[in-house]
């Protein structure tokens, strides 16, 4: 199930809510586990399975490691053995098939692939209940006794499947002792609406014009105008549709009284490369930071090790967006800039003036977009190609689409920037109080009728 | 936040998810949609099989969807937000001013030569004269009214294929362009106009070489039989600000006979029902809308059989060629699921006229049919 559907809304929140409110405080996270596995198992009820097993094994582990905090060989050979259970659970899933039928290009191997779908969401839950063992064994966070409450943080519906990536120490206390207040119910479904509006009314609108782009150079009638339309829309879709999601989840957490952290703050406004994935999936980059870079040695060892170290997450960020050799071009691509940026580009960009910067910034985020969106190498090559001047420079068709789109990209535009929220901060708080509520309403009832009507929801970050 | 601020916008969110939710379980479901014209989805039977499968769970999502309340009323909503920020194209429908114009989409041309070829093998086999009408829509008829820029297939490039197999063919395009500025398409609906039709009959009779039969304008009277008609454009679209579009007609039903099989088994029927009029579908009306078979009589007529392969386009324009045919057959390949040849021999008919739009002949797979 998806946040953004008539099912979610007007069936499955309604009851949850009513339950899980219900329910006397002791009973919360048993609801929550429930309404969880309700949610998770909504589209492939089998998978549920998986649940159960993430859930039992990492449990367990948890446990053990803190049962054997004394002999440290012993404990880190538990958080290992956790460890390789989520990744094998990884890439069974989700690069087996890849990883046969790369190898099979070889002379004289043949093994077929599997063709299984992929678990919703597998790439953010195995990532959580990673940290949940390693964080334990850092004694980050105690050992959680209760398998109800570790069971509902590792099958937690408002961020089980498409983020943000949660780590257990920064819910360790609410899932045993959460504060509700009507304020705070309040605020989650405010921040729910935000992140509706993105997604239903922003982002699936735009993503049309993208559509529009990949189908014109199948036609053979891209052309430079139009593929950089496309890339924008693009830009804009993905951000507005991850970002949406991850406000929404921000706000249902919210709701049950979590305190998720922030996972998206304003990425196109960076102004360096740098600057960008401080802003970009957040939860991610910090996943990989704390869980994989500084574990590795980080920046200490000298510049050698400090790049080594850089590509190794950056490959392992490509691959972690999926089983395609696009995304690990994309991770190195990224890998690369950041690089040139620490090392070669420093002094130059300081120069740089502030419009420049974020125009170079931009410039390398859409290409690299480009390199995130078209899983076929080759056809992705042949688009770029058409971008940097390989083709025709515009056509009436361009036209049509630009003035079709042109104040949907505006209000997108605006959106990208924290001018919205400067402006809100300096309305009379009589204005807010006012305004919050017409415009929760605008953004429920006009999302709903994009719902209702339907031709056009889907969601980007689903198989990741 | 006050307590009781946070309590107001409490209220107001779980008010309108948990008013829709009370809203959809107190009333009724529908068996269908009149604005959409389809069976609506139901309550899915729930079996552990399609549970594992995930089909129950689609159909839940489907239900709650098609059993939304004020479905068509949130599909308004959408339209109108869309055209306030610029949007030309609904679902596949263009706004051009006051008139709804379905995009065609660029054919699979395998489909296409496909169907030709089915057609040629008909026009190799039966001793009948094949005749091959081809009825450009509204999308090309009036491509200067489209958005600038906006896409449509290029519907002459069918014409022209058309040309090339040899088969006598049918002018509509020059016909229909000749009176552009005439209302020969519905601006709600898809289909042309009894006037459309009209113009269509004359094309129709000069390429059968009977030109010289064709009844001027002002032997008929319109009826003018609703002023009320809001056609599938108006549904795709969501576009449900325009004026309706009125519907007339033109043949008086004197002296024809009409055998509809419309039920599966034959019965009397009559060019127009009317009880469609009071109903959504009302292009329906002329002669009862889809059936698989439908023989129009004229004892007075000149004379000639003629068998026409048809879509609904065929059935505003039959009323006027029942005038001077003896027999006007109607056959539908969607439904009428035999040989033509055979159906030709058997019934002794002169001419077959294959009569599509041209967007229906591009998306149509039932023409095998002819080929047998």
């Amino acid at each position: 199930m998806v946040f953004s559907s008539l099912t979610f809304m007007f069936a499955y929140l309604v009851v949850t809510l009513a339950v899980y409110f219900a329910a006397p405080l002791r009973w919360r996270n048993l609801v929550l586990l429930i309404v969880s596995l309700f949610f998770y198992g909504w589209g492939e009820p089998v998978y549920i399975l998986i649940m159960f097993l993430s859930t039992v094994i990492d449990y367990t582990h948890g446990l053990l490691v803190e049962k054997y905090r004394h002999d440290d060989k012993k404990a880190r050979w538990f958080v290992g053995q956790s460890v390789v259970f989520n990744l094998l659970l990884l890439g069974f899933f989700k690069y087996y098939d890849f990883i046969v039928t790369n190898l099979s290009l070889i002379p004289g191997i043949d093994i077929e692939p599997l063709g299984i779908p992929l678990p919703i969401g597998i790439s953010f839950f195995t990532f959580q209940t990673m940290s949940y063992t390693i964080d334990v064994y850092r004694k980050d966070a105690p050992a959680q006794r209760n398998i109800v409450n570790f069971g509902a943080f590792v099958t937690m519906f408002p961020q089980l499947i498409a983020g943000p990536i949660v780590k257990y120490k920064t819910v360790a206390e609410d899932l045993n002792h959460r504060v509700y207040t009507t304020e705070n119910f309040a605020l989650g479904v405010r921040r729910f609406c935000v992140g509706f509006a993105k997604k239903v009314l922003l982002a699936n609108s735009v993503g049309a014009l993208w559509d529009a782009s990949l189908a014109a150079q199948g036609d053979g009638t891209l052309t430079v105008v139009g593929g950089w339309l496309g890339l924008l829309a693009y830009t804009f879709q993905i951000y507005f549709d991850f970002s949406g999601y991850s406000d929404m989840a921000i706000g249902l957490g919210q709701v049950f009284g979590f305190r998720f952290e922030e996972n998206f703050n304003y990425p196109y406004q960076a102004n360096s490369i740098t600057d960008f994935w401080r802003r970009w999936h957040i939860s991610m980059g910090s996943w990989f930071r704390e869980y994989l870079y500084i574990p590795l040695g980080g920046n200490r060892g000298g510049t050698m090790k400090a790049l080594r170290n850089t590509f190794i997450v950056w490959l392992a960020t490509g691959i972690w967006h999926g089983a395609s050799w696009n995304f690990i071009l994309w991770g190195l691509y990224f890998g690369v800039l950041l690089v040139l940026e620490k090392y070669v580009l420093r002094n130059a960009l300081a120069k740089m003036p502030m419009i420049l910067k974020h125009m170079y910034t931009l410039f390398l985020v859409m290409v690299g977009w480009g390199l995130f969106a078209i899983e076929d190498l080759g056809r992705c090559g042949a688009y770029l190609k058409i971008c940097f001047g390989g083709g025709e420079l515009w056509s009436a068709a361009n036209g049509y689409d630009l003035r079709s789109y042109l104040a949907t990209l505006v209000i997108l535009a605006v959106s990208s920037t924290t001018l919205g929220r400067t402006v809100w901060h300096r309305l009379p708080e009589k204005v807010q109080k006012v305004a919050t509520p017409v415009l929760m309403l605008t953004s429920l009832l006009i999302g709903t009728a994009y719902l209702v009507s339907g031709s056009y929801n889907p969601f980007l970050y689903f198989r990741f | 936040m006050t307590k009781a601020y946070s309590r107001f916008i409490t209220i107001l969110f779980c008010g309108f998810i948990g008013g829709m939710f009370f809203l959809s379980l107190l009333l009724p479901d529908r068996e269908r949609s009149e604005t959409e014209n389809r069976l609506l989805a139901q309550w899915p039977e729930f079996s552990w099989e399609t549970l594992k499968s995930g089909e129950f769970t689609d159909g839940v999502e489907e239900y709650i969807a098609d059993q939304f309340p004020l479905r068509d009323a949130w599909t308004g909503v959408k339209a109108r937000v869309e055209q306030l920020i610029g949007k030309t194209e609904f679902n596949d429908v263009y706004l051009a001013g006051d008139t709804l114009i379905s995009k065609v989409e660029t054919p699979d041309s395998a489909l296409v030569d496909k169907n030709f070829g089915y057609i040629q093998s008909m026009a190799d086999k039966t001793d009948a004269k094949v005749h091959l009408g081809l009825i450009p829509s509204a999308a090309e008829i009036w491509r200067d009214r489209l958005p600038a820029g906006a896409y449509s297939w290029d519907q002459t490039l069918l014409l022209e294929m058309a040309e090339k197999t040899g088969l006598n063919t049918v002018d509509f395009l020059t016909a229909l362009k000749e009176h552009a500025g005439e209302e020969i398409f519905y601006r709600t609906d898809h289909h042309w106009t009894t006037l459309g039709a009209y113009y269509g009959y004359v094309a129709i009779m000069e390429a059968l070489g009977r030109g010289n039969e064709v009844l001027s304008m002002d032997s008929f009277t319109p009826e003018v039989v609703t002023t009320a008609f809001d056609g599938t454009l108006y549904s795709n679209s969501g576009i449900h600000w325009l004026k309706s579009d009125k519907m007339e007609y033109w043949v008086k039903e004197d002296g024809l006979t009409v055998t509809s099989w419309r039920t599966g088994k034959e019965e009397i029927a009559s060019l127009y029902d009317r009880s469609y009029l009071s109903v959504k579908d009302k292009y329906s009306s002329f002669l009862g809308g889809n059936q698989p078979l439908c023989v129009i009589r004229n004892e007075n007529a000149a004379g000639g059989k003629l068998m026409i392969i048809r879509d609904s386009y065929t059935d505003s324009v039959a009323p006027f060629l029942a005038q001077h045919f003896s027999e006007v057959h109607l056959l539908d390949l969607r439904q009428y699921r035999a040989s033509m040849v055979n159906y030709a021999r058997e019934n002794v008919i002169d001419d077959i006229l294959v009569m599509y739009s041209v967007p229906n002949f591009i998306t149509d797979v039932n023409m095998v049919f002819m080929g047998l």
